[in-house]
């Protein structure tokens, strides 16, 4: 289980996060709300990349922002939306940085660390790219890559920073339902960010909508995300149907009055 | 890959044996005189021996600092940790008896200087990019550079300002055994601890918070091998003056034989750098006459080879910047 108690983060000046409460019993939780509110920066402090001003991350009960980088790495992974990758690295070479936590670090991995990432490839069926370098892969396969070295970080808790982003429409179905299964079936808890309110009803168990550095409502996709909650958090008037027992989300037409410019967010 | 660098540590053992048995006086290793006894013990060892391990040194550097810089055009040269260094031991040789080991910790003192006003200089100018992090090393070396100027100004012109302008030319003539051991510690010390670091450079080459978030302490780690690359760089160059491309040259020659996974790349890097920097000693001990600075040879010699490389490696390299 994850627990998020009143976690303040600032940049520079003001808060970006103002006291972020979270509780995600198991599964697959998401973080919904417009761009700047802070989901990102949410994902970044829990797994240790920023140092959050206050609060707890309770995983099973341990405060994971007490431990160590080595300690944390082990329970927590995180998944960036794009690789900042300067040298082209063989996708086997990616992967075994996951296993980073786990090894010697001046040893290198070993045998058995090779085997780990190689098994976390074939999970995602994409073992035939170990020695592609990372650089030559598509948005998908790339993101595929993120995912296995995740998993071969073997860690309790998956953080996803907008899984989705830059994928086709069959690549991010694909990407999610492996989510979801390996979540499933490895026991693992898994929070990730999204932007599409739809595709959160489609996979998720715990939805969290987040405004301005706090979340504002949170629970089962079914209960949380209506017409109102994405109405107001958004600025956007959506309608709610449904199709096929499934809930759709569609905007209304016209968004906005004559001048759409005036109307984006930031 | 490991064969790899199997195959570069036997070109390097060549290399090494060639070397011995070239010069001013060659002779052929089946007759030998007492005098070629002579020569090869105490003259052309102890030299052979520093070449390897600078151009070793100087190899590990570069691709050190290419990784936890995050880019490809760093080197001890390209940043200034060396016109730092050369200061330092240009002061030290200027302002007293020049015992090694003052010559030794100013040209470390003043390397790491060097090395952290480029890096954070290169910060102030752009977060992250390729382009900042050179602006700032031509900076740090103008800088470093001028002041080496008014020390040599400064200097006796009889005593003092010929062996600081001979030593900054760069050269291993004239090393024995006992001018060998001042810079071995630290220069050994700096090549170990990059040997050891292989696994965390490849970490560190990625970006902070996603090297945090693999459970790598990103400060600790990149302070050390900042240290120890500037470590193998001063005592380098507090040997044998300031030698140009060979840091910046060697790993990426070393990437064209390896790839670029650090585990093999740095070993790699090493052997190369030091059959690279064999090879120019070779070339400025036996081309003319009189010795060539070993400077000039690595310029004539390194900077092409960087060119080729980066016009080969054009798309490779051209990775989001």
């Amino acid at each position: 289980m994850l627990e998020i108690r009143d976690l303040w983060f600032s940049y520079s000046k003001g808060y970006v996060l103002k006291g972020i409460n979270v509780k995600l019993r198991k599964g697959v939780g998401c973080l919904l709300g417009p761009n700047g509110v802070g989901k990102t920066t949410l994902l970044k402090c829990v797994c240790g990349a920023l140092r959050p001003a206050k609060g707890e991350v309770l995983l099973d009960g341990r405060d994971v922002l007490k431990l160590s980088y080595v300690d944390r790495a082990k329970l927590v992974s995180y998944v960036p939306q794009e690789l900042s990758l300067r040298f082209p690295y063989t996708v086997l070479s990616v992967v075994l940085m996951g296993r980073t936590p786990h090894l010697n670090i001046l040893a290198g991995p070993k045998e058995g660390d090779v085997k780990a990432a190689l098994e976390a490839l074939e999970l995602l069926n994409i073992k035939h790219l170990a020695r592609k370098p990372f650089t030559s892969l598509s948005g998908g396969e790339k993101r595929l890559a993120l995912i296995a070295r995740a998993l071969a970080q073997e860690s309790k808790l998956l953080l996803l920073d907008e899984p989705t982003s830059f994928l086709d429409f069959r690549n991010m179905h694909l990407v999610l339902s492996i989510v979801k299964e390996t979540v499933r079936s490895t026991g693992r808890v898994a929070l990730m960010t999204l932007h599409d309110p739809n595709i959160a009803c489609m996979y998720c168990d715990e939805v969290f909508i987040m405004k301005d550095g706090r979340v504002v409502n949170s629970g089962p996709p079914q209960d949380v995300v209506t017409e109102d909650a994405i109405s107001r958090v958004y600025g956007l008037t959506v309608r709610v149907v449904r199709v096929n027992g499934h809930k759709v989300i569609l905007p209304q037409r016209p968004i906005c009055g004559e001048r759409v410019e005036t109307c984006l967010h930031r | 890959m490991r064969k790899c660098v199997l195959m570069q540590a036997l070109m390097l053992a060549i290399a090494f044996s060639a070397s011995l048995f070239l010069g001013r006086i060659l002779f052929p290793p089946w007759s030998l005189n007492g005098m070629h006894d002579v020569i090869l013990t105490y003259i052309r060892l102890p030299r052979l021996v520093a070449v390897v391990l600078v151009g070793a040194g100087l190899g590990l550097a570069g691709t050190s600092f290419q990784n936890v810089f995050r880019n490809y055009l760093a080197g001890p040269g390209v940043l200034g940790t060396t016109a730092g260094s050369a200061f330092g031991a240009a002061v030290a040789i200027l302002l007293t008896q020049a015992s090694s080991m003052t010559v030794q910790v100013s040209a470390f003192f003043f390397g790491l200087i060097a090395t952290l006003i480029a890096y954070r200089l290169a910060r102030l100018v752009g977060e992250d990019s390729t382009l900042s992090l050179v602006l700032a090393g031509i900076v740090v070396s103008a800088l470093f550079s001028g002041l080496v100027g008014l020390i040599k100004y400064e200097a006796d012109p009889y005593n003092k300002l010929p062996t600081i302008v001979y030593w900054l030319l760069g050269s291993f003539s004239g090393i024995r055994w006992c001018d060998l051991t001042p810079s071995l510690p630290p220069l050994l010390a700096g090549i170990l601890t990059l040997l050891l670091l292989r696994w965390v450079l490849n970490i560190l080459s990625l970006s902070d918070e996603e090297a945090k978030s693999l459970g790598v302490n990103v400060s600790l780690y990149r302070s050390i091998i900042i240290v120890a690359a500037t470590l193998a760089t001063s005592a380098s160059t507090s040997m044998a003056g300031m030698i140009a491309w060979v840091g910046v040259v060697s790993p990426h020659i070393a990437r064209l034989l390896v790839g670029f996974d650090n585990r093999d790349l740095i070993p790699a890097s090493a052997l190369v750098g030091a059959t690279l920097l064999l090879v120019c000693d070779d070339i400025a001990r036996s081309l003319w006459s009189a010795e060539l600075p070993l400077s000039v040879v690595t310029d004539f010699v390194g900077a092409p080879i960087l060119f080729a490389i980066l016009v080969r490696r054009r798309l490779q390299y051209h990775v989001r910047d």
